[in-house]
């Protein structure tokens, strides 16, 4: 016999059983795996670098721009506590309005400096989850598997899992970022129905927050030259006042506005009847 | 002469009382009445017979009316008396299979039967995304008659109304990212 004994990979005697013992101890695995639903990849490695990225970016937006607006804010309530309103002509309140114009400047400057950083971290990250969407929940998906997949019976995920988001508005950009990243990223809540409403909420907002900026930087050089325009004349403008309300909104949140997007919904009581016409 | 008035008389009597078996014989219509009162196992049962009876063309009259008979009296076992009144519906022929399940998830289940489809969410739920948060919505209405009002069942429509919002928010994202070639 050519075969070596002392192979039992290539002895038929040896074989067989092998590959029986094999298949019996791949039958749990693969029963296993057949009960599981197709796992979708909506955060793979690179979306979640990209959201802690925006995250960064945010953050070292808001550290340059709060002691900016800080001192606007201190300028403006001397202005309006030196009773300047309406006193124009007065040289005290003029020097005040043109410092105030200078911080203003400033603010500007710093938005135009960051914001193009800002806005591709935040083009990126809203690409790429676009790209998952697409491909994971509007390709792989059916309407009815989409809620199938949503209300957590295809991986049997347990409603007091699913995570909780605070909306959209209500808090610093930078924290908004760290909580998605901290709600994607965490062991523990990969479970693919939370994930597809997370994406989503995530996804939506980045697209109002990219369509924002854009906004905001068409305004910003608008908005230089006219208060170098008004520099001269040392006044403060509504419009000033705006911007500088609307930037601090963005940047640092409403509290009075938080609202939850998704919240825990109930758990399902074991004694519910199960028609035989339930789908 | 005598005899003849008698026989006169008894032929009119007959005549009348064929008459008035004639009028309290119930029209068509009237006898396709769904059931009223307040007792949903009676009204199912006078149901059952109307509809094997001739009075399957108005099945939904009759469902319509047996809701609103068990919201008088909600219950979680309300569930399974419909799912046997539809399940005999559909033995008896008055509707398919597919019929009758869309009809109990539709008031019972947690799902939406409106988005029932076999093609992909871009090319069959995007294109009509606005028609299809429209029938949901009216689905919604309709589980909050069978699982709140009929079968007192508040948690399963406070999922079934999580459902939707929340498909609401991925089909939006999800429309938008298949973009408008799809």
């Amino acid at each position: 016999m050519n075969v070596p004994v002392s192979d039992p990979c290539k002895n038929p005697r040896y074989l067989i059983p092998l590959l029986t013992l094999g298949g019996l101890l791949m039958l749990p695995l693969s029963n296993a795996m057949a009960g599981q639903a197709p796992t979708i990849k909506l955060f793979p490695t690179t979306v979640l670098e990209e959201i802690r990225h925006t995250g960064d970016v945010a953050k070292e937006m808001e550290t340059g721009l709060q002691p900016v607006i800080q001192r606007l804010d201190q300028q403006q309530q001397l202005y309006q506590g030196s009773k300047c309103e309406g006193g124009e002509g007065d040289p005290g309140c003029e020097r005040i309005a043109r410092q105030l114009g200078d911080t203003y400047l400033e603010m500007l400057g710093i938005m135009a400096d960051r914001l193009p950083e800002m806005e591709q971290a935040v083009n990126s990250t809203s690409e790429s989850l676009e790209k998952r969407l697409r491909k994971e929940l509007g390709r792989k998906k059916t309407p009815w598997s989409l809620q199938e997949l949503i209300l957590g019976e295809q991986t049997g995920q347990a409603e007091d899992q699913k995570p909780a988001l605070r909306g959209r508005s209500g808090m610093r950009l930078s924290t908004r970022f760290s909580q998605y990243y901290k709600l994607v990223a965490r062991p523990g809540t990969k479970a693919n129905a939370s994930m597809a409403v997370v994406a989503s909420d995530i996804y939506l907002d980045m697209q109002e927050t990219s369509q924002l900026i854009a906004r905001t930087r068409e305004e910003i050089n608008r908005a230089t030259l006219m208060e170098q325009l008004n520099q001269s004349f040392g006044t403060i403008t509504p419009e000033m006042q705006e911007v500088v309300a609307g930037v601090k909104a963005i940047l640092f949140g409403e509290e009075e506005e938080v609202m939850p997007i998704a919240e825990a919904a109930p758990g399902r009581p074991d004694d519910e009847f199960q028609s035989p016409l339930k789908l | 002469m005598k005899n003849i008035g008698i026989v006169r008389l008894f032929f009119v009597a007959a005549l009348a009382g064929l008459l008035s078996a004639c009028n309290s014989n119930p029209s068509h219509e009237t006898a396709c009445s769904p059931p009223s009162g307040h007792n949903l196992d009676q009204a199912m049962s006078a149901a059952r017979f109307d509809l094997e009876t001739g009075c399957e063309a108005r099945f939904d009259d009759y469902l319509v009316r047996l809701l609103a008979i068990a919201e008088g009296d909600p219950g979680k076992e309300n569930k399974a008396k419909f799912s046997d009144f539809l399940l005999w519906a559909n033995e008896e022929g008055l509707l398919s299979k597919r019929q009758a399940r869309e009809v109990y998830n539709r008031y019972f289940g947690i799902k939406y039967v409106s988005m029932i489809g076999e093609y992909s969410v871009c090319s069959a739920a995007c294109p009509r995304q606005p028609d299809l948060m429209r029938e949901m919505k009216e689905e919604l209405s309709d589980k909050e008659t069978g699982l709140l009002k009929v079968s007192g069942d508040r948690r399963s429509y406070q999922r079934a109304h999580q459902l939707y919002r929340e498909a609401e928010l991925v089909l939006e994202a999800t429309c938008m990212a298949c973009g408008p070639t799809r």
